[in-house]
Protein backbone atom coordinates (compact mmCIF):
# COMPACT_ATOMS: atom_id res chain seq x y z
CA UNK A 1 0.00 0.00 0.00
CA UNK A 2 1.44 3.09 -0.77
CA UNK A 3 1.26 6.26 1.25
CA UNK A 4 -1.48 8.79 0.84
CA UNK A 5 -0.93 10.91 3.25
CA UNK A 6 -2.93 14.03 4.10
CA UNK A 7 -5.77 12.92 1.78
CA UNK A 8 -4.50 14.64 -1.04
CA UNK A 9 -3.36 17.88 -0.13
CA UNK A 10 -0.14 17.83 -0.98
CA UNK A 11 -1.24 17.46 -4.27
CA UNK A 12 -2.23 20.75 -5.61
CA UNK A 13 -0.73 24.11 -3.85
CA UNK A 14 -3.74 26.20 -4.19
CA UNK A 15 -6.00 24.07 -1.53
CA UNK A 16 -5.38 23.86 2.63
CA UNK A 17 -5.18 20.57 4.65
CA UNK A 18 -7.54 20.41 7.30
CA UNK A 19 -5.24 22.37 9.94
CA UNK A 20 -4.00 24.95 6.97
CA UNK A 21 -1.15 24.19 5.57
CA UNK A 22 -0.05 24.18 1.60
CA UNK A 23 1.88 20.93 1.60
CA UNK A 24 3.55 21.92 -1.79
CA UNK A 25 4.77 24.84 -0.50
CA UNK A 26 6.12 23.04 2.45
CA UNK A 27 7.61 20.56 0.01
CA UNK A 28 8.93 23.50 -2.04
CA UNK A 29 11.10 24.79 1.03
CA UNK A 30 12.42 20.98 1.33
CA UNK A 31 14.21 21.52 -2.02
CA UNK A 32 15.81 24.82 -0.53
CA UNK A 33 17.56 22.29 1.98
CA UNK A 34 18.66 19.69 -0.86
CA UNK A 35 20.83 22.85 -2.21
CA UNK A 36 23.88 23.55 -0.45
CA UNK A 37 24.89 26.45 2.07
CA UNK A 38 24.43 30.19 1.70
CA UNK A 39 24.85 33.05 3.99
CA UNK A 40 24.85 36.62 4.83
CA UNK A 41 26.55 38.05 7.48
CA UNK A 42 25.48 42.37 7.85
CA UNK A 43 28.62 43.90 9.40
CA UNK A 44 29.16 47.39 10.51
CA UNK A 45 30.44 49.07 7.10
CA UNK A 46 28.76 46.92 4.79
CA UNK A 47 27.43 42.88 3.96
CA UNK A 48 28.96 39.93 3.04
CA UNK A 49 27.38 37.07 1.14
CA UNK A 50 29.21 33.59 1.25
CA UNK A 51 28.40 30.10 -0.63
CA UNK A 52 29.67 26.28 -0.41
CA UNK A 53 29.05 25.27 -4.14
CA UNK A 54 29.31 21.83 -4.68
CA UNK A 55 31.71 20.59 -7.32
CA UNK A 56 30.99 16.81 -8.02
CA UNK A 57 33.84 16.13 -10.25
CA UNK A 58 37.40 17.39 -11.39
CA UNK A 59 35.87 17.65 -14.56
CA UNK A 60 33.81 20.18 -13.69
CA UNK A 61 34.25 23.90 -14.81
CA UNK A 62 33.90 25.24 -10.82
CA UNK A 63 33.00 28.94 -12.37
CA UNK A 64 29.97 27.81 -14.14
CA UNK A 65 28.65 27.08 -11.18
CA UNK A 66 26.31 29.96 -10.34
CA UNK A 67 25.29 31.02 -6.42
CA UNK A 68 26.20 34.58 -6.01
CA UNK A 69 24.37 36.61 -8.37
CA UNK A 70 25.26 40.48 -8.95
CA UNK A 71 21.64 42.17 -9.35
CA UNK A 72 22.37 45.94 -9.34
CA UNK A 73 25.44 48.12 -8.54
CA UNK A 74 25.12 47.57 -5.35
CA UNK A 75 22.54 44.83 -4.74
CA UNK A 76 23.87 41.00 -4.72
CA UNK A 77 21.97 37.52 -4.06
CA UNK A 78 23.04 34.20 -2.77
CA UNK A 79 20.97 31.26 -3.55
CA UNK A 80 19.91 28.09 -2.63
CA UNK A 81 17.68 25.09 -4.08
CA UNK A 82 16.84 24.25 -7.68
CA UNK A 83 19.41 26.13 -10.16
CA UNK A 84 17.23 26.62 -12.58
CA UNK A 85 13.84 28.39 -10.62
CA UNK A 86 17.11 30.62 -9.73
CA UNK A 87 18.11 32.06 -12.50
CA UNK A 88 14.77 32.75 -13.40
CA UNK A 89 14.17 34.88 -10.03
CA UNK A 90 17.13 36.31 -10.40
CA UNK A 91 16.96 37.41 -14.18
CA UNK A 92 13.30 39.05 -12.81
CA UNK A 93 15.75 41.11 -9.93
CA UNK A 94 17.84 42.41 -12.39
CA UNK A 95 14.57 43.51 -14.59
CA UNK A 96 12.97 45.46 -11.46
CA UNK A 97 16.60 46.63 -10.48
CA UNK A 98 16.76 48.07 -14.19
CA UNK A 99 13.10 49.18 -13.98
CA UNK A 100 13.31 51.30 -11.25
CA UNK A 101 16.42 53.40 -12.32
CA UNK A 102 14.74 54.11 -15.78
CA UNK A 103 11.52 55.01 -13.88
CA UNK A 104 13.31 56.69 -11.30
CA UNK A 105 15.99 57.80 -12.16
CA UNK A 106 18.31 56.06 -8.86
CA UNK A 107 18.78 52.58 -7.63
CA UNK A 108 16.20 50.25 -6.00
CA UNK A 109 15.71 50.09 -2.22
CA UNK A 110 16.90 46.59 -1.56
CA UNK A 111 13.10 46.28 0.69
CA UNK A 112 11.24 47.01 -2.49
CA UNK A 113 13.23 44.59 -4.54
CA UNK A 114 13.15 42.07 -1.68
CA UNK A 115 8.92 42.45 -1.51
CA UNK A 116 9.34 42.47 -5.41
CA UNK A 117 10.98 39.23 -5.53
CA UNK A 118 8.56 38.01 -2.47
CA UNK A 119 5.20 38.94 -4.39
CA UNK A 120 6.46 37.28 -7.37
CA UNK A 121 7.06 33.92 -5.68
CA UNK A 122 3.46 34.34 -3.93
CA UNK A 123 2.04 34.55 -7.14
CA UNK A 124 2.97 30.82 -7.37
CA UNK A 125 1.55 29.50 -4.69
CA UNK A 126 -2.11 30.97 -5.33
CA UNK A 127 -2.68 30.14 -9.15
CA UNK A 128 -3.83 26.25 -10.29
CA UNK A 129 -1.14 24.97 -12.31
CA UNK A 130 2.22 26.34 -11.42
CA UNK A 131 4.42 25.33 -8.85
CA UNK A 132 5.54 27.36 -6.44
CA UNK A 133 9.85 28.21 -6.62
CA UNK A 134 12.07 25.75 -5.11
CA UNK A 135 14.32 28.24 -4.46
CA UNK A 136 15.29 30.78 -1.57
CA UNK A 137 17.08 34.28 -1.58
CA UNK A 138 19.43 36.06 0.25
CA UNK A 139 19.31 39.60 -1.34
CA UNK A 140 21.88 41.97 0.46
CA UNK A 141 22.98 45.79 -0.54
CA UNK A 142 23.26 48.74 0.32
CA UNK A 143 21.28 51.97 -0.24
CA UNK A 144 21.66 54.34 2.86
CA UNK A 145 22.41 51.23 5.63
CA UNK A 146 23.61 47.37 4.55
CA UNK A 147 20.57 45.57 4.42
CA UNK A 148 20.14 41.87 4.25
CA UNK A 149 16.73 39.63 3.24
CA UNK A 150 16.07 35.98 2.88
CA UNK A 151 13.01 35.14 0.82
CA UNK A 152 11.63 31.34 0.52
CA UNK A 153 9.58 29.69 -1.50
CA UNK A 154 6.19 30.63 0.29
CA UNK A 155 6.66 34.40 -0.44
CA UNK A 156 7.80 35.28 3.19
CA UNK A 157 10.62 37.70 4.05
CA UNK A 158 12.59 38.19 6.47
CA UNK A 159 15.31 40.70 7.57
CA UNK A 160 18.41 39.48 9.46
CA UNK A 161 21.76 40.59 10.38
CA UNK A 162 23.11 36.92 9.92
CA UNK A 163 21.19 34.27 8.21
CA UNK A 164 21.46 31.10 5.98
CA UNK A 165 20.05 29.03 3.59
CA UNK A 166 20.43 25.64 2.34
CA UNK A 167 21.62 22.08 3.34
CA UNK A 168 23.70 23.59 6.37
CA UNK A 169 20.85 26.36 7.82
CA UNK A 170 20.51 24.66 10.91
CA UNK A 171 24.80 24.88 11.85
CA UNK A 172 25.16 28.07 10.76
CA UNK A 173 22.56 29.54 12.76
CA UNK A 174 23.77 27.85 15.92
CA UNK A 175 27.37 29.71 15.34
CA UNK A 176 25.66 32.70 14.44
CA UNK A 177 23.66 32.99 17.33
CA UNK A 178 26.69 32.34 19.09
CA UNK A 179 29.24 33.97 17.13
CA UNK A 180 27.79 37.27 16.11
CA UNK A 181 28.23 40.90 16.82
CA UNK A 182 26.74 44.02 15.05
CA UNK A 183 29.96 46.02 15.29
CA UNK A 184 32.03 43.43 13.14
CA UNK A 185 34.52 44.62 10.52
CA UNK A 186 34.85 43.28 7.36
CA UNK A 187 37.33 40.83 7.83
CA UNK A 188 35.67 39.77 11.03
CA UNK A 189 32.02 39.15 8.68
CA UNK A 190 34.37 37.34 6.53
CA UNK A 191 36.21 35.16 9.02
CA UNK A 192 32.38 34.78 10.64
CA UNK A 193 30.80 33.10 7.30
CA UNK A 194 34.18 31.09 6.93
CA UNK A 195 33.75 29.50 9.97
CA UNK A 196 30.75 28.64 9.44
CA UNK A 197 31.52 26.86 6.06
CA UNK A 198 34.36 25.00 7.70
CA UNK A 199 32.09 23.49 9.93
CA UNK A 200 29.01 22.54 7.18
CA UNK A 201 31.90 21.33 4.61
CA UNK A 202 33.63 19.68 7.76
CA UNK A 203 36.73 21.05 6.89
CA UNK A 204 36.43 20.53 3.00
CA UNK A 205 36.48 24.12 1.93
CA UNK A 206 38.98 25.70 -1.05
CA UNK A 207 38.80 28.85 -2.90
CA UNK A 208 37.63 26.71 -5.64
CA UNK A 209 34.58 25.74 -3.63
CA UNK A 210 33.91 29.15 -1.85
CA UNK A 211 32.94 32.62 -3.06
CA UNK A 212 32.52 35.31 -1.32
CA UNK A 213 30.86 38.43 -2.48
CA UNK A 214 30.72 41.73 -0.09
CA UNK A 215 28.54 45.13 -0.56
CA UNK A 216 30.68 47.71 1.33
CA UNK A 217 28.95 51.00 2.30
CA UNK A 218 31.70 53.06 1.49
CA UNK A 219 31.47 52.11 -2.32
CA UNK A 220 28.19 50.95 -2.62
CA UNK A 221 29.79 48.46 -4.91
CA UNK A 222 28.99 44.75 -5.32
CA UNK A 223 32.43 43.08 -5.55
CA UNK A 224 33.41 39.36 -5.47
CA UNK A 225 36.64 38.30 -4.40
CA UNK A 226 38.96 36.99 -6.27
CA UNK A 227 40.07 33.02 -5.38
CA UNK A 228 43.47 34.91 -4.28
CA UNK A 229 41.76 36.43 -1.57
CA UNK A 230 39.34 34.29 -0.60
CA UNK A 231 42.18 31.53 -0.03
CA UNK A 232 43.96 33.88 2.62
CA UNK A 233 41.18 34.68 4.18
CA UNK A 234 40.68 30.40 4.37
CA UNK A 235 43.73 29.89 5.43
CA UNK A 236 43.62 32.16 8.05
CA UNK A 237 40.36 30.47 9.49
CA UNK A 238 42.07 26.90 8.95
CA UNK A 239 44.71 27.78 10.94
CA UNK A 240 42.67 29.28 13.53
CA UNK A 241 40.12 25.97 14.00
CA UNK A 242 42.46 23.31 12.66
CA UNK A 243 40.28 20.88 11.21
CA UNK A 244 39.32 17.94 13.69
CA UNK A 245 40.90 14.79 13.26
CA UNK A 246 39.48 11.48 14.19
CA UNK A 247 40.44 10.40 17.40
CA UNK B 1 -4.94 -22.71 20.90
CA UNK B 2 -6.17 -20.39 23.55
CA UNK B 3 -8.48 -23.19 25.02
CA UNK B 4 -6.05 -26.60 26.30
CA UNK B 5 -9.55 -28.89 26.60
CA UNK B 6 -10.87 -27.85 23.13
CA UNK B 7 -7.11 -28.70 21.91
CA UNK B 8 -7.14 -32.02 23.66
CA UNK B 9 -10.24 -33.31 22.00
CA UNK B 10 -9.50 -31.95 19.21
CA UNK B 11 -6.07 -33.70 19.17
CA UNK B 12 -7.04 -36.77 20.48
CA UNK B 13 -9.60 -37.08 17.22
CA UNK B 14 -6.59 -37.01 14.75
CA UNK B 15 -4.16 -39.04 16.63
CA UNK B 16 -5.58 -41.84 18.43
CA UNK B 17 -3.91 -45.12 18.26
CA UNK B 18 -0.74 -43.25 16.70
CA UNK B 19 2.58 -44.31 18.55
CA UNK B 20 5.25 -41.66 19.41
CA UNK B 21 8.21 -40.49 21.10
CA UNK B 22 10.26 -37.47 21.87
CA UNK B 23 11.14 -36.04 18.98
CA UNK B 24 8.26 -37.13 16.97
CA UNK B 25 5.98 -34.57 14.83
CA UNK B 26 2.48 -34.85 14.87
CA UNK B 27 1.18 -33.07 11.78
CA UNK B 28 -2.18 -31.32 12.02
CA UNK B 29 -4.73 -32.85 9.74
CA UNK B 30 -7.72 -30.51 10.02
CA UNK B 31 -7.23 -27.26 9.73
CA UNK B 32 -3.88 -26.45 9.33
CA UNK B 33 -2.38 -29.44 7.20
CA UNK B 34 1.36 -28.12 6.92
CA UNK B 35 1.35 -27.33 10.59
CA UNK B 36 2.69 -30.23 13.34
CA UNK B 37 3.39 -30.49 16.91
CA UNK B 38 6.83 -32.15 18.33
CA UNK B 39 6.35 -34.43 21.05
CA UNK B 40 8.58 -32.64 23.70
CA UNK B 41 7.88 -34.83 26.29
CA UNK B 42 5.80 -38.47 26.96
CA UNK B 43 5.12 -40.45 30.44
CA UNK B 44 5.95 -42.77 30.22
CA UNK B 45 8.96 -42.51 29.15
CA UNK B 46 9.91 -44.39 25.79
CA UNK B 47 7.50 -45.01 23.06
CA UNK B 48 3.80 -44.28 23.99
CA UNK B 49 0.45 -44.89 22.30
CA UNK B 50 -2.64 -42.13 22.44
CA UNK B 51 -5.55 -43.96 23.44
CA UNK B 52 -9.15 -42.24 25.33
CA UNK B 53 -7.40 -41.94 28.86
CA UNK B 54 -3.60 -39.73 27.39
CA UNK B 55 -3.81 -36.48 28.51
CA UNK B 56 -2.52 -34.20 26.13
CA UNK B 57 -0.92 -30.92 26.85
CA UNK B 58 0.00 -28.31 24.49
CA UNK B 59 3.86 -26.29 25.58
CA UNK B 60 3.43 -23.55 23.05
CA UNK B 61 4.95 -20.32 24.05
CA UNK B 62 4.22 -17.80 21.74
CA UNK B 63 7.77 -16.19 23.38
CA UNK B 64 10.45 -15.41 20.41
CA UNK B 65 13.31 -16.70 21.76
CA UNK B 66 16.83 -14.24 20.98
CA UNK B 67 18.80 -16.95 18.76
CA UNK B 68 21.79 -16.38 17.23
CA UNK B 69 23.77 -13.12 17.63
CA UNK B 70 23.46 -11.37 20.98
CA UNK B 71 23.93 -7.69 20.80
CA UNK B 72 25.29 -5.33 23.39
CA UNK B 73 24.97 -1.65 23.68
CA UNK B 74 28.31 -1.33 23.37
CA UNK B 75 27.67 -3.06 19.80
CA UNK B 76 25.83 -0.16 19.11
CA UNK B 77 27.23 2.71 17.28
CA UNK B 78 25.76 6.20 17.54
CA UNK B 79 22.02 6.72 19.06
CA UNK B 80 23.34 7.93 22.50
CA UNK B 81 19.98 9.16 23.27
CA UNK B 82 18.40 5.92 22.81
CA UNK B 83 20.67 3.95 24.78
CA UNK B 84 20.22 6.66 27.85
CA UNK B 85 16.93 6.02 27.56
CA UNK B 86 17.08 2.15 27.16
CA UNK B 87 19.18 2.42 30.37
CA UNK B 88 15.89 4.13 31.90
CA UNK B 89 13.81 1.50 30.81
CA UNK B 90 16.31 -1.49 32.41
CA UNK B 91 16.19 0.75 35.84
CA UNK B 92 12.45 0.71 35.89
CA UNK B 93 11.97 -2.69 35.02
CA UNK B 94 14.59 -3.61 37.94
CA UNK B 95 12.67 -1.68 40.11
CA UNK B 96 9.08 -1.05 38.95
CA UNK B 97 7.89 0.74 42.14
CA UNK B 98 10.30 3.68 42.60
CA UNK B 99 9.13 5.83 39.56
CA UNK B 100 4.93 5.29 40.35
CA UNK B 101 3.39 7.13 37.74
CA UNK B 102 6.41 8.37 36.05
CA UNK B 103 7.29 5.16 34.64
CA UNK B 104 8.66 4.78 31.17
CA UNK B 105 5.44 3.24 29.05
CA UNK B 106 5.93 3.24 25.64
CA UNK B 107 8.31 4.34 23.19
CA UNK B 108 8.34 4.42 19.18
CA UNK B 109 11.51 3.67 17.55
CA UNK B 110 11.42 5.54 13.83
CA UNK B 111 13.97 5.62 11.17
CA UNK B 112 14.88 4.40 7.75
CA UNK B 113 15.84 0.51 7.53
CA UNK B 114 18.81 -1.07 8.95
CA UNK B 115 19.69 1.77 11.48
CA UNK B 116 19.53 -0.63 14.43
CA UNK B 117 15.98 -0.14 16.02
CA UNK B 118 15.67 -3.97 16.25
CA UNK B 119 19.35 -4.41 16.93
CA UNK B 120 18.43 -2.05 20.16
CA UNK B 121 15.31 -4.14 21.14
CA UNK B 122 18.03 -7.37 20.87
CA UNK B 123 20.51 -5.38 22.64
CA UNK B 124 18.03 -4.53 25.79
CA UNK B 125 16.90 -7.96 26.05
CA UNK B 126 20.58 -9.05 26.49
CA UNK B 127 20.74 -6.27 29.22
CA UNK B 128 17.84 -6.66 31.52
CA UNK B 129 17.09 -9.58 32.89
CA UNK B 130 13.10 -8.88 32.27
CA UNK B 131 11.32 -11.21 30.06
CA UNK B 132 11.03 -9.67 26.71
CA UNK B 133 8.80 -10.31 23.94
CA UNK B 134 9.70 -10.04 20.62
CA UNK B 135 6.89 -9.57 18.67
CA UNK B 136 6.66 -8.73 14.43
CA UNK B 137 3.24 -6.67 14.27
CA UNK B 138 2.30 -8.69 11.26
CA UNK B 139 1.87 -12.05 13.84
CA UNK B 140 -0.85 -9.84 15.52
CA UNK B 141 -3.47 -9.97 12.57
CA UNK B 142 -5.81 -12.79 13.46
CA UNK B 143 -6.99 -15.04 10.89
CA UNK B 144 -10.57 -14.00 11.51
CA UNK B 145 -11.98 -10.86 12.62
CA UNK B 146 -11.64 -10.02 15.96
CA UNK B 147 -8.00 -12.49 16.45
CA UNK B 148 -6.07 -9.46 16.44
CA UNK B 149 -7.95 -8.19 19.17
CA UNK B 150 -8.09 -10.69 21.11
CA UNK B 151 -4.12 -11.89 20.39
CA UNK B 152 -3.26 -8.23 21.38
CA UNK B 153 -5.15 -8.49 24.90
CA UNK B 154 -3.79 -11.39 25.25
CA UNK B 155 0.00 -10.57 25.35
CA UNK B 156 -0.29 -7.55 27.20
CA UNK B 157 -1.80 -10.09 29.84
CA UNK B 158 0.84 -12.54 29.61
CA UNK B 159 3.41 -9.65 30.01
CA UNK B 160 1.59 -8.40 32.79
CA UNK B 161 1.57 -11.18 34.50
CA UNK B 162 5.42 -11.91 34.01
CA UNK B 163 6.14 -8.28 34.99
CA UNK B 164 8.81 -6.91 34.85
CA UNK B 165 8.74 -7.10 31.03
CA UNK B 166 9.19 -5.37 27.37
CA UNK B 167 7.34 -5.82 24.67
CA UNK B 168 8.96 -5.14 21.89
CA UNK B 169 6.49 -4.29 18.61
CA UNK B 170 8.08 -4.48 15.10
CA UNK B 171 7.17 -2.77 12.11
CA UNK B 172 4.15 -1.07 14.06
CA UNK B 173 2.98 0.52 10.53
CA UNK B 174 1.73 -2.84 9.50
CA UNK B 175 -1.10 -2.52 11.91
CA UNK B 176 -1.38 1.18 14.00
CA UNK B 177 -2.38 2.46 10.28
CA UNK B 178 -3.98 5.91 9.66
CA UNK B 179 -7.54 6.26 9.96
CA UNK B 180 -7.88 6.94 6.52
CA UNK B 181 -6.46 3.38 6.03
CA UNK B 182 -8.68 2.19 8.03
CA UNK B 183 -11.35 2.22 5.39
CA UNK B 184 -8.95 0.07 3.31
CA UNK B 185 -7.99 -2.47 5.97
CA UNK B 186 -11.29 -3.13 8.05
CA UNK B 187 -9.54 -5.65 10.11
CA UNK B 188 -6.59 -3.29 11.50
CA UNK B 189 -9.16 -0.98 12.76
CA UNK B 190 -9.99 -3.52 15.72
CA UNK B 191 -6.47 -4.42 16.28
CA UNK B 192 -5.80 -0.12 16.15
CA UNK B 193 -8.31 0.30 19.25
CA UNK B 194 -6.82 -3.02 20.94
CA UNK B 195 -4.03 -1.61 20.53
CA UNK B 196 -4.56 1.95 22.26
CA UNK B 197 -6.71 0.67 25.27
CA UNK B 198 -3.59 -1.60 26.11
CA UNK B 199 -1.09 1.11 25.91
CA UNK B 200 -3.27 3.92 27.56
CA UNK B 201 -2.86 1.52 30.70
CA UNK B 202 -6.91 0.74 30.65
CA UNK B 203 -5.66 -2.42 32.23
CA UNK B 204 -2.80 -1.68 34.53
CA UNK B 205 -0.14 -3.06 32.75
CA UNK B 206 2.20 -2.23 35.19
CA UNK B 207 6.13 -3.29 34.91
CA UNK B 208 5.63 -3.44 31.01
CA UNK B 209 6.92 -1.33 28.85
CA UNK B 210 5.90 -1.27 25.46
CA UNK B 211 8.42 -0.24 22.70
CA UNK B 212 7.07 0.24 18.98
CA UNK B 213 9.60 0.25 15.84
CA UNK B 214 8.67 1.78 12.14
CA UNK B 215 10.43 3.00 9.30
CA UNK B 216 7.40 5.21 8.38
CA UNK B 217 5.79 6.96 11.69
CA UNK B 218 3.65 9.34 9.14
CA UNK B 219 1.29 6.44 8.60
CA UNK B 220 1.26 5.65 11.90
CA UNK B 221 -2.58 6.45 13.68
CA UNK B 222 -2.13 9.67 15.49
CA UNK B 223 -4.01 8.78 18.67
CA UNK B 224 -1.75 5.65 18.55
CA UNK B 225 1.09 7.83 17.81
CA UNK B 226 0.22 10.55 20.77
CA UNK B 227 0.17 7.05 22.97
CA UNK B 228 4.07 7.28 22.71
CA UNK B 229 5.49 9.63 25.54
CA UNK B 230 8.74 9.81 23.60
CA UNK B 231 9.88 8.96 19.94
CA UNK B 232 13.23 8.42 19.04
CA UNK B 233 14.86 8.68 15.74
CA UNK B 234 17.34 6.74 14.31
CA UNK B 235 19.03 8.66 11.74
CA UNK B 236 21.31 7.34 9.14
CA UNK B 237 24.79 6.94 10.20
CA UNK B 238 27.07 10.03 9.86
CA UNK B 239 30.99 9.49 8.43
CA UNK B 240 32.29 9.27 12.25
CA UNK B 241 29.86 6.59 12.60
CA UNK B 242 29.76 4.82 9.49
CA UNK B 243 33.99 4.11 10.06
CA UNK B 244 33.45 2.73 13.51
CA UNK B 245 30.65 0.67 12.31
CA UNK B 246 32.90 -0.22 9.74
CA UNK B 247 36.09 -1.10 12.16
CA UNK B 248 33.59 -3.28 14.30
CA UNK B 249 32.15 -5.86 11.66
CA UNK B 250 35.59 -5.68 10.45
CA UNK B 251 36.90 -7.25 13.35
CA UNK B 252 34.40 -10.02 13.47
CA UNK B 253 34.77 -10.82 10.13
CA UNK B 254 36.31 -14.60 9.56
CA UNK B 255 38.86 -13.75 7.09
CA UNK B 256 41.36 -10.72 7.27
CA UNK B 257 40.81 -7.47 5.70
CA UNK B 258 43.97 -6.27 3.83
CA UNK B 259 41.97 -3.10 2.58
CA UNK B 260 41.94 0.45 4.11
CA UNK B 261 38.07 0.80 5.06
CA UNK B 262 38.67 4.70 5.96
CA UNK B 263 38.10 5.15 2.25
CA UNK B 264 35.27 3.97 1.82
CA UNK B 265 33.57 6.10 5.23
CA UNK B 266 33.34 8.70 2.58
CA UNK B 267 32.10 7.34 -0.41
CA UNK B 268 29.00 5.01 1.74
CA UNK B 269 26.94 8.14 1.94
CA UNK B 270 23.21 7.12 3.02
CA UNK B 271 23.90 3.74 3.87
CA UNK B 272 22.54 2.53 7.00
CA UNK B 273 24.88 0.20 9.39
CA UNK B 274 23.18 -2.63 7.64
CA UNK B 275 24.06 -1.67 4.01
CA UNK B 276 27.14 -1.72 5.34
CA UNK B 277 27.51 -4.70 6.91
CA UNK B 278 25.45 -6.22 4.48
CA UNK B 279 26.25 -5.03 1.16
CA UNK B 280 30.00 -4.05 1.52
CA UNK B 281 31.97 -6.55 3.60
CA UNK B 282 29.61 -9.68 3.30
CA UNK B 283 29.81 -8.77 -0.37
CA UNK B 284 33.49 -8.51 -0.34
CA UNK B 285 33.60 -11.55 2.40
CA UNK B 286 31.62 -13.31 -0.13
CA UNK B 287 34.33 -12.43 -3.25
CA UNK B 288 37.15 -13.34 -1.42
CA UNK B 289 35.52 -16.81 -0.47
CA UNK B 290 34.79 -17.69 -3.90
CA UNK B 291 38.43 -16.79 -5.36
CA UNK B 292 39.88 -18.77 -2.23
CA UNK B 293 41.68 -15.70 -1.07
CA UNK B 294 42.75 -15.95 2.85
CA UNK B 295 42.40 -12.37 2.88
CA UNK B 296 40.13 -9.76 1.58
CA UNK B 297 41.79 -7.34 -0.38
CA UNK B 298 41.38 -3.42 -1.56
CA UNK B 299 39.95 -5.02 -4.69
CA UNK B 300 37.15 -7.50 -2.95
CA UNK B 301 36.17 -4.09 -1.36
CA UNK B 302 35.75 -2.18 -4.85
CA UNK B 303 34.24 -4.75 -6.62
CA UNK B 304 31.62 -5.07 -4.01
CA UNK B 305 31.40 -1.60 -3.25
CA UNK B 306 30.68 -0.72 -6.84
CA UNK B 307 28.10 -3.60 -7.44
CA UNK B 308 25.34 -1.45 -4.42
CA UNK B 309 23.12 -0.07 -6.56
CA UNK B 310 22.65 3.57 -6.39
CA UNK B 311 20.19 4.94 -4.06
CA UNK B 312 17.99 7.01 -5.71
CA UNK B 313 18.46 10.75 -4.78
CA UNK B 314 18.21 13.67 -6.98
CA UNK B 315 20.37 14.60 -9.61
CA UNK B 316 23.26 16.90 -7.73
CA UNK B 317 23.41 19.20 -10.50
CA UNK B 318 19.62 20.76 -10.40
CA UNK B 319 20.52 22.24 -6.71
CA UNK B 320 23.05 24.64 -6.14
Amino acid sequence: MQPVPSMGYDRAITVFSPDGRLFQVEYAREAVKRGTTSLGIRYKDGVVLCVDKRITSRLVEAKSIEKIFQIDENIGAATSGLVADARVLIDRARVEAQTNRVTYDEPIDIEILAKKMCDFKQLYTQHGGVRPFGIALLIAGVNDTPRLFETDPSGALIEYKATAIGAGRATAMEIFEDKYREDMTKDEAIELALTVMNEVTEGRMTEETIEVAVIELETKEFRKLTPEEVKKYISKVKKKEPPKGEE
Amino acid sequence: MGDEKLFEIYAKEQWMGNTISVGDYLFDQRIIPDFAFKVIKVIPRGEVTITEDTRIRLKGDERREIKGIRYTFSDIVGHSEVKKKCKIIIKYLRNPNTFGEWAPKNVLFYGPPGTGKTMTAKALATETDSSLYLIRATDLIGEYVGDGAKKIHELFKKASSTAPSVIFLDELDAIGLDRSYQVIRGDVSEVVNALLTELEGLHENKGVVTIAATNNPAILDYALRSRFEEEMEFKLPNPKERLEILRKYSKKLPLKLEADIREYVGKTEGFSGRDLKEKLLKAALHRAILEDSNVITQKHLEDAFKAVPPKSSPPKEMFT
